[in-house]
């Protein structure tokens, strides 16, 4: 492989997309990492590209809030829902809110993976072979009906988002920082698609299903969305250089071994479940004690509570995990279960605490408690 | 007490995550472990087994005893050190001491001198019965012989596998004591000394090290050291303390334990007055006794110095005597009481006298014999014809005040010397020689009455001989001998080291009388007392002088019976009651005076009514003021005292609670980081009393929200704004403190706080929320947070379950292990059977 054709690589890419080797370590762009955001410029920030949202999604603040964690925590987004509902709407709203590059993937079964990745083309003109960059390299991807692509094609879109980076021909190119794939699908009409298996699905933060808007928002959303593209009104608030001094400030909460020993013991809990065919992954763990990070910080706090964690397990568990076929025959679903989990397992407060001692006593043992959930 | 610490820590918090047993903590780490935990089992063990010296005679059994404890020790280290399972190890504990014990004692009835056969069993069975004949037939000390050694050897195995089984497996060392009371309480209810003081440091000093081993070697110690507070030692020396009180206090309240069949606690009770059933039991014991108990008062005609009798002992047969009622002959009605035999004596001597029982309690009521009438007594008495003993039948003697009539014959020497008729009339119980009886005092009285050939002549030989310088009077030596008590091997001993108190030399004069043809009883009751100084004024006698007895005069002794005569008292206890005219010998130079501790005391010219100072004449039987505002004043001192308890315990809860709160909001009391997480605790436990209790999965926050929803603050924008805003803050601070970054959280809290202490705001805050959380709470609520505070009660209620729950939570882990190893064992075999 020669050197010259890096060069060239560079040079064919559109302005601003510093398209890095493998060289440069991952979580820095351009080679240097960001300064972390203070306190205040942080929440300024935050608020801005929430309220932004807020105004073209009425009445889906917490999928909002969701969302933008979900971004703060370098972590992609799968949003699952019936047709009509705001999905794609949603993706494009962060995307734009956010001064950075954005790309958009309609799936189809026809859709190949070199479409996803890019393809190295011969350039007779230079007479060397030039790495069109494909869909996959913007800061935000949106994956539209993920779901209805073929195998293969989805595989390509999930190595770019576990590894932040392509590999075509053998040689690796890594995407930019901040990257994001929000990608959706739909739960219905099922035939001739390809759901996603659970390995891949284990590579999403967090599921969020918008669910239809309440009576008012519905209301407010006809009158006001009636003539124009919500959309349109919709500019950038902060810079991608903003979004990655966010990512570094989240990076840098701090977690105690109280708030760690409390997510393990949720991971525990799911795969001792009697409920439970297949349990968090500590990918997931890991996954979910990020996501709680980022919640913590965009409540203006530096450290996590127990709450964040709780806050914020269901919808990152909740898409992991497999029900056992019996506990899925009494009604039981994801959701239902991992909210049962939370309910049993003890919030350990200090040892010195006598009282706490005593909630330790009779919450002994959650593996045991949760077998045999009430 | 020391044993709720440790559960609660094996069960903080910190370790829910990974619920460590203690066992397998063991077995993963073992090193030294299995050792050390052994060697301080064998002390423990081996310490509590010396104490049984006494209870076995000599030291020969202890060789064997120390051996098995080492053996089945070792084996049970051996078994940890291999890291078998728990089980396992108690049964190879079990095994172990199969063998050793058919090593020492099977060895020629066995295979290979050590497993166990057939012959095996059999000789077991013979052990054994010879074991139960010791039990049931012999009093302590016993003779080691091979069936109770072997015994006593299986009990030592089985408490080492028992103390290590619940150190250990269940994690319970501080449990362990069970064990080792088990072996301590034997010695404790037999011997006289009770446990012994080197038995008792060693065992005591091997328990600390099994508690100390398992805290050192346990799987979790550096949390355990992490939570190591600075009160801990205060706190050992409270609960010290307060064990130490309750035992002082609780034992004279708990009933029936210093009398009926238990009689051996009265050693503990230092204001109890009374003798059980038997009166011989707790005779060596009442005169050991360093207080004066059971004070009883009396004024009397009688010339003599005056022997209170209680009830006599004619029996001698087996090993423990004891006063027969003949209940089935008894008579009711004591006005008139008939001696049964004939007295052909022309003179009688009567006297009266006037008595007062006070504090004492027995069933049997004291009179000076021989008793013709008794008056003023309340409740219904019986009499036995033969003896003269007046017992109870729905009353006791405490509190009696009454008149007796006594009425003997005016003994002489000379009368008894001619009262040689052949003895007729009185029951073959006097006569009849025990079984039984040792050799040396069957040649001892043969050999002191070979030259006298009269009844007489020959009692006095015995008295002669039992008060002569050979023998010494000592309460100790018996005790020290290991031959305190009665019973004929007790007496045999006597004679051997010729030192022992009144019961040996009137049993010893008794019994050789009889042997000699005299019959004879032990009588038992009181030796004379001491004048008062006070005059008590009898109905038709004028003043009289007034005497004592407490328990230090409990006496024993001898009645022989003359033909014509009557039951005649003799005294051979050396320097012990008075030794009357007639059994003075007129060439002996003892006499009267040989009781020189008494000579003072004794009213050589009492009826002759000494003019003492007397103040008015007392009522009729007055007994002394003294007695009289004692016994008044000590019911009143118990209820006072009763009440304060019962006060102390009712409020008990609520000094607890305030007292917590206090510790956790005084400024300084801890360090200043800790303010945050000792107003979070006071808060959650304050929820606790008014009925909010957090939930173990709850975050502070949640708990928080839910508190303040629940209304038992009131409104928020109301006038307990402040409350609500005060729970906030409490809530951010813990947060900060338990979840925050560790430096800087701190830095915050302090740098934040321009206003006060950290602690001092806290206080407010809490003291914020109390207002507010009384305020809206109904009547009942506050009141119950107030005296009955669920925080506090919950605690107490999960400290004393945490035994139960440990336990069952072993029993089924236990279960689980024996189910899975009876699994792989068939699996195993259907394997070999297959393959």
């Amino acid at each position: 492989m020669d050197p010259q054709r890096h060069i060239t690589v560079d040079e064919a890419l559109p302005e601003g997309q510093g398209l890095a080797v493998a060289a440069a370590a991952a979580g820095h762009v351009n080679g240097h990492r960001p300064a972390a955001m203070r306190a205040e410029a942080f929440h300024a920030a935050s608020e801005r590209i929430l309220t932004s949202i807020n105004t073209v999604i009425d009445g889906k603040a917490d999928a909002a809030k969701l969302a933008l964690t979900v971004l703060l925590a370098q972590g992609h987004l799968l949003l699952e829902d019936v047709p009509g509902v705001g999905k794609t709407l949603l993706a494009k709203t962060l995307a734009r809110t956010i001064d950075c590059s954005v790309s958009r993937i309609q799936f189809t079964p026809d859709l190949l993976p070199s479409d996803v990745t890019g393809v190295s083309i011969y350039n007779q003109a230079s007479r060397l072979f030039e790495f069109r960059p494909g869909a996959v390299f913007a800061n935000i991807v949106i994956g539209d009906e993920i779901n209805r692509a073929s195998a293969k094609t989805q595989s390509a879109l999930l190595e770019c988002m576990e590894e932040h980076q392509v590999t075509v021909d053998g040689d690796s190119y890594h995407l930019d920082e901040p990257f994001m794939v929000v990608a959706t699908q739909n739960p219905i009409e099922m035939e001739g698609t390809y759901p996603l298996p659970e390995a891949q699905r284990d590579r999403f933060m967090a599921r969020i299903s918008m669910g239809y808007p309440d009576k008012d928002s519905e209301i407010e959303m006809l009158e006001t969305h009636q003539a124009t593209s919500p959309l349109a009104n919709v500019s950038a608030v902060v810079t991608a250089a903003d979004v990655a001094a966010m990512i570094t400030t989240v990076q840098q909460v701090y977690v105690s071994q109280a708030v760690k020993e409390y997510t393990v013991a949720i991971g525990r809990a799911t795969r001792e479940s009697a409920l439970l065919r297949l349990g968090a992954s500590p990918r997931s763990l890991l996954q979910l004690l990020r996501a709680a990070k980022a919640t913590a910080a965009l409540e203006g706090r530096d450290f996590v509570l127990p709450d964040d964690v709780m806050g914020i397990a269901e919808s990152v568990l909740a898409h992991r995990i497999i029900l056992d076929r019996k506990a899925a025959g009494t009604g039981e679903n994801p959701h239902s279960v991992i909210r049962g989990i939370l309910a049993k397992i003890p919030v350990e407060q200090n040892v010195a605490l006598s009282s706490a001692r005593l909630a330790g006593q009779r919450g002994l043992d959650p593996g045991q408690t949760l077998r045999n959930p009430s | 007490m020391t044993m709720t610490p440790h559960r609660a820590d094996t069960s903080a918090p910190a370790l829910v995550l990974s619920p460590t047993d203690p066992g397998q903590g063991a077995s993963r780490r073992v090193g030294p472990y299995p050792w050390a935990m052994a060697a301080a089992v064998a002390v423990a063990v081996s310490g509590a087994a010396m104490s049984l010296n006494g209870v076995l005679g000599g030291w020969a059994w202890y060789m064997p005893a120390v051996t098995t404890v080492i053996v089945v020790v070792t084996a049970m280290a051996l078994l940890r050190r291999v890291r078998a399972q728990p089980l396992l190890v108690a049964a190879g504990g079990f095994i172990s001491l199969i063998l050793i014990l058919t090593f020492t004692f099977f060895r020629r009835n066995s295979i290979a001198g050590f497993i166990p056969s057939g012959e095996t069993t059999d000789m077991l069975g013979q052990y054994v019965r010879r074991a139960t004949e010791t039990v049931l037939a012999e009093s302590a000390p016993v003779a080691p012989n091979v069936g109770i050694v072997l015994v006593t050897c299986a009990v030592l195995g089985l408490v080492v596998i028992l103390v290590d089984a619940l150190a250990v497996p269940l994690g319970m060392p501080a449990t362990s004591g069970l064990g080792l009371i088990a072996v301590l309480v034997v010695p404790a209810m037999i011997k006289p000394q009770s446990v012994g003081l080197l038995a008792f440091i060693i065992t005591a000093v091997g328990y600390l090290m099994i508690v100390g081993c398992s805290q050192w070697f346990s799987a979790n110690r550096l949390q355990l050291g992490a939570g190591r507070n600075p009160g801990q030692f205060k706190r050992a020396a409270m609960t010290g303390g307060v064990a130490l009180l309750a035992t002082l206090l609780l034992q004279p309240l708990i009933p029936g334990f210093d009398r009926g069949t238990f009689p051996q606690g009265s050693r503990l009770n230092p204001w109890g007055s009374s003798s059980g059933l038997n009166p011989l039991i707790s005779l060596g014991n009442s005169l050991r006794s360093p207080t004066g108990e059971g004070r009883i008062t009396y004024a009397s005609t009688a010339t003599s110095p005056l022997y209170l009798r209680l009830v006599t002992v004619d029996r001698f047969d087996g090993e423990t005597w004891a006063p027969d009622n003949r209940d089935d002959t008894r008579r009711g009605g004591v006005a008139r009481l008939d001696p049964g035999h004939e007295i052909n004596a022309t003179d009688t001597t009567r006297s009266i006298t006037s008595i007062n029982t006070g504090q004492f309690t027995s069933p049997y009521l004291p009179v000076p014999y021989a008793p013709a009438g008794v008056n003023g007594l309340d409740g219904s008495w019986s009499w036995d014809p033969s003896t003269l003993s007046i017992k109870g039948v729905d009353a006791n003697s405490h509190s009696q005040q009454y008149v007796v009539v006594s009425a003997m014959p005016t003994l002489t020497a000379d009368l008894l010397a001619r009262s040689s008729a052949r003895v007729r009339g009185i029951s073959d119980d006097f006569i009849r020689p025990p079984e039984g009886v040792p050799d040396i005092v069957r040649t001892t009285a043969d050999t002191i009455t070979r030259e006298s050939n009269t009844s007489y002549s020959k009692a006095l030989a015995i008295q002669r001989y039992l008060r002569s310088a050979e023998f010494t009077y000592s309460l100790e030596s018996p005790v020290q001998g290991g031959y305190d008590g009665d019973g004929l091997s007790v007496l045999a001993d006597f004679l051997a080291q010729k030192s022992g108190f009144c019961i040996h030399y009137a049993s010893a004069m008794a019994i050789m009388a009889r042997l000699e043809g005299i019959p004879s009883r032990i009588a038992v009751g009181y030796a004379p007392g001491r004048p008062t100084g006070k005059t008590v004024s009898l109905a038709g006698q004028g003043a009289l002088p007034e005497y004592e007895v407490d328990a230090r005069d409990a006496h024993a002794w001898p009645e022989l019976y003359f033909e014509g005569l009557g039951w005649v008292p003799f005294e051979p206890t050396p320097s012990r009651g008075f030794l009357p005219a007639y059994a003075t010998e007129s060439s002996a130079s003892g006499g009267a005076s040989t009781n020189q501790n008494n000579d003072d005391l004794i009213p050589s010219g009492a009826a002759s009514g000494a003019p003492l100072p007397s103040t008015a004449p007392v009522p009729l039987p007055g007994g002394g003021a003294g007695g009289v505002a004692g016994s008044q004043l000590l019911p009143v001192l118990y209820g006072a005292l009763g009440i304060l308890l019962l006060g102390l315990l009712l409020a008990s809860p609520r000094l607890i609670r305030s007292g917590l709160r206090s510790r956790r909001l005084r400024p300084g009391s801890v360090a200043s980081d800790d303010t945050a997480l000792q107003s979070w605790a006071e808060l959650r436990d304050l929820a606790i009393d008014y009925g909010v209790p957090p939930r173990p999965s709850e975050t502070p926050r949640h708990f928080s929200a839910r508190l303040r929803r629940s209304g038992a603050l009131g409104e928020e924008d109301g006038r307990d704004g402040a409350a609500h805003r005060a729970v906030n803050s409490l809530v951010q601070d813990f947060e900060r403190r338990e979840y925050g970054r560790p430096l800087r959280a701190q830095a915050a809290l302090e740098g934040s706080r321009p206003g006060g202490t950290p602690a001092s705001i806290a206080a407010a805050r809490i003291e914020l929320i109390i207002a507010a959380l009384r305020a809206n709470a109904r009547r009942l609520v506050k009141f119950r947070a107030s005296w009955l505070p669920p925080a506090v009660m919950n605690r107490w209620q999960s400290t004393l379950g945490t035994p139960f729950r440990a336990v069952s939570r072993h029993v089924a882990a236990w279960r689980r292990a024996a189910a899975r190893t009876l699994i792989r064992t068939r699996d195993g075999l259907r394997r070999v059977r297959e393959g």
